[in-house]
């Protein structure tokens, strides 16, 4: 039986082929639906629940009695929470430029032709793996306790080395230094952006004169500032979420000195059992964490080079 | 068309492997136990009936299918392998039961086993601190009522008055394990080589505070106290010196200026070099004090501790170092400040689906000759009256928990308001760290430091 649809004519498909159209059509959906499934339950889920949690009182044992904006109005008013806010730029602050400054540096020098640079590649990154773990927290106490390693050495030249861990003027850049010293991966995705710059640009620039400081600012800095923004954008939102550290090293002391929102946010879940409150510090956080990502997306356009992008 | 089939059918198997990672996880142990569990099906579904009509005193009728029981608590190596010993013989003993052990250190054991008890996840028997009767089951929701048990955990072996410490929302929710104090101890060789004895009054614990620092340097000192040290001391203090306990009747039971001369004593022992600063403690870099080197060297020569922590403290100092139960300082005041607290606690999960098995796994831990023998004084001087009489026949106590215990017991006058070690008041980010450490450190004056406690204490009462 033939059919007109406009001036063609259309054949009479057998019966069943429109739902094998539609599974041809949404095969990929069948591939991505174990992730999906993972994604709505263990993401989208909390992170939904988490929001009108953030507008209650719920008490892990007492459940909800209140709801409203108690929550945010406590954390504007709070002393502790507004200083774990104020400690946490602080880190993301410290950390995310020196990790940046470090990891691009370590991969320009591990783009020379080195000996053993394999070796040198592996060894930057072993800390990366390391992370923050029990044996790392373990270590950094070695080193900075008041007898440790550190001030040993400072006390051989002459030194007295201060109280890193307990003075809360050092204690934060005791970790930061854990954060900074994990630089492996950010120093792999710039070693991969050094080794996409053209070698006839730096030819080019070498036989009009210019220096390897020169040819570094003027071609491969803003050649790479796509992976600088990438690697800016991901630092800051971990640097954000950094529990790790704190948690094992300082367990946020010296008098609050280390203790980070996240640390806050955990503390007020599964210490006091504020479910509602730590919901709203983490609503909270993400906001402020968006805030910082959009400013960042919206300066890309003035120091990000993208070849496509007419040389701008 | 073949690829397609194919490629449908890896998306179904790892949809099917999803859902079977979302099932309960069987560890090394339970994995064992699958086909036990299985078969017990039919026979737990009669058991939970039985729990709705309390079993008497019979022990649990019908075929005896294997039963598995999950069983957690906290603690150190020794409490690991007497418990998993004790665990041993009561499968031998009721064959038809395993027991899967859940145990690891106190780090991060609280906020886990929290979180079990909220979702209803908690294993079927759990060791408990005393505290957590009121801040996860207040309502009774958490805990089964262990009246309904009687027959098989022999209730008259514990005194009345301890029962009803663990009796809550009309509830006997937990069965106590010992009870607990705040003693001295003391390290004997590091006072020696100062040249002076332990002390026994105040006047003498800050005369050595002195002599410590002129003999022996200025690294030694007579005693360390972490900030919740500090807070109970304080409280044992303000007790000798007014004689009332610290909150009754949900409420603090001093004025400011009591409080204000409370802080004054624990800033004395600071400033007469009894006890080192907290920025000292804290650079030290240990995890806690009985795992700080000083203590292990002798340099800190005392502590303030629980008598059930004995052992851990002494076994952690070097070789050659005298360890001695300290006495009480009379001099403090005109009473005999001080609380004793039941220590732990054992309790079975409302949502356990074998009350009854895991109320024989309490009895025998706690009242069998068999399994009071093994634990002997591992998480205290037993409770249990003929747990107590096991161990005493046959020699087992720890004689320091012994010595510790029977001063705390003879000494201490006034009870504890269990919200005393509410989490938001004791943890290290709490209202005691705050105000302790605030005024180590020199952020707080006492005013401030006292004004920082009631507040927060008052904030913890009136919820």
């Amino acid at each position: 039986m033939a059919k007109k649809t406009g001036s063609a004519t259309v054949q009479a498909r057998p019966d069943g082929y429109g739902l094998k159209k539609t599974l041809k059509r949404n095969i990929g959906f069948f591939f991505i639906l174990p992730w999906l499934v993972g994604f709505l339950i263990f993401r989208l889920y909390p992170f939904i629940s988490s929001l009108i949690y953030s507008f209650t009182d719920f008490q892990l044992f007492d459940g909800v009695t209140k709801v409203g904006f108690m929550n945010y109005e406590e954390i504007f008013t709070s002393k502790k929470i507004m200083k774990a806010f104020g400690v946490t730029f602080k880190y993301a602050f410290i950390t995310v430029p020196l990790k940046l400054i470090i990891s691009l540096f370590i991969a320009y020098i591990l783009n020379f032709k080195i000996k053993g640079v394999n070796l040198f590649r592996t060894a930057y990154y072993i800390p990366s793996i390391l992370g923050g773990s029990v044996a790392i927290a373990v270590l950094w106490k070695a080193v900075f306790r008041d007898d440790g390693l550190l001030n040993t050495v400072l006390a051989f030249v002459g030194v007295k080395g201060p109280q890193w861990l307990s003075d809360p003027s050092y204690a934060l850049f005791i970790i930061c230094l854990l954060r900074v010293w994990q630089f492996g991966s950010a120093m792999v995705i710039f070693l991969a952006a050094l080794k996409g710059v053209p070698l006839d640009l730096y030819e080019a620039a070498a036989i009009d004169g210019a220096g390897k400081v020169r040819r570094f600012f003027s071609i491969t800095l803003p050649l790479i500032t796509p992976v600088v923004f990438y690697n800016m954008v991901t630092q800051l939102c971990q640097a954000f979420q950094e529990f790790n550290g704190p948690y094992i090293i300082t367990q946020g002391g010296p008098r609050n000195s280390t203790t980070l929102i996240s640390l806050l946010i955990y503390n007020s879940a599964f210490r006091t059992y504020e479910m509602g409150m730590a919901s709203a510090m983490a609503w909270l956080m993400f906001i402020v964490l968006t805030v910082f990502t959009a400013i960042a997306f919206i300066s890309q356009k003035y120091w990000v080079y993208y070849s496509d992008d007419e040389g701008r | 068309m073949m690829k397609k089939i194919t490629a449908l059918l890896f998306v179904l198997i790892m949809l099917l492997s999803l859902a079977a990672c979302g099932k309960e996880k069987p560890d090394a142990e339970t994995g064992a136990e699958t086909k036990q569990k299985e078969a017990s099906t039919e026979d737990n579904t009669k058991k939970e009936d039985d729990t709705k009509t309390p079993a008497k005193t019979e022990e649990p009728s019908g075929a005896k299918e294997p039963v598995t029981i999950k069983f957690s608590w906290w603690g150190g190596d020794t409490r690991h392998d007497a418990t998993l010993n004790a665990i041993k013989k009561f499968e031998e003993t009721y064959d038809w039961i395993t027991v899967e052990p859940q145990y690891g250190a106190w780090s991060g054991w609280e906020e886990s086993m929290a979180t079990a008890f909220a979702t209803g996840t908690a294993p079927d028997v759990n060791q408990i601190n005393w505290n957590w009767i009121t801040s996860f089951s207040s309502d009774g929701k958490a805990f089964k009522d262990l009246n309904d048990y009687s027959g098989t955990i022999k209730l008259d072996n514990f005194g009345q008055s301890f029962l009803d410490q663990c009796t809550l929302a009309g509830k006997l929710q937990a069965i106590p394990v010992s009870l607990t104090g705040r003693i001295f101890y003391w390290n004997k060789t590091t006072f020696d080589k100062a040249g002076i004895s332990t002390p026994t009054t105040l006047e003498e614990l800050y005369v050595a505070g002195e002599t410590f620092k002129t003999k022996l340097g200025e690294d030694y000192y007579p005693i360390a106290l972490g900030e919740y040290d500090r807070m109970i001391l304080m409280v044992y203090y303000l007790e000798s010196v007014y004689g009332k306990a610290w909150v009754e009747d949900n409420q603090i039971q001093y004025t400011k200026e009591e409080i204000q001369k409370g802080f004054e004593f624990i800033q004395s022992l600071e400033d007469k070099h009894v006890t080192p600063s907290i920025q000292t403690i804290l650079g030290d870099g240990a995890e806690s004090l009985d795992k700080n080197p000083k203590w292990m060297e002798g340099k800190y020569a005392g502590i303030f501790e629980w008598d059930s922590s004995a052992s851990k403290f002494q076994s952690a100092l070097n070789e050659g170092q005298e360890f001695i139960v300290g006495q009480y300082l009379p001099d403090m005041g005109q009473y005999q400040g001080g609380y004793a607290k039941v220590s732990l606690a054992f309790a079975i999960s409302e949502t356990t689906e074998h009350p009854e098995e895991a109320a024989l796994l309490i009895n025998f831990l706690l009242n069998e000759d068999t399994g009071a023998e093994i634990m002997a004084s591992e998480r205290g001087i037993p409770l249990s009256k003929n747990g107590l009489k096991v161990c005493m026949d046959k020699g087992l106590l720890n004689a320091t928990v012994a010595e510790a215990n029977s001063r705390v017991l003879s000494w201490v006058q006034f009870p504890l308001d269990p919200k005393f070690e509410s989490a938001e008041l004791k943890s290290s980010d709490g209202i005691y760290y705050d105000a302790m450490a605030g005024l180590s450190y020199g952020d707080y004056t006492i005013e401030e430091a006292t004004d920082v406690l009631i507040d927060g204490i008052n904030g913890v009462l009136a919820k």
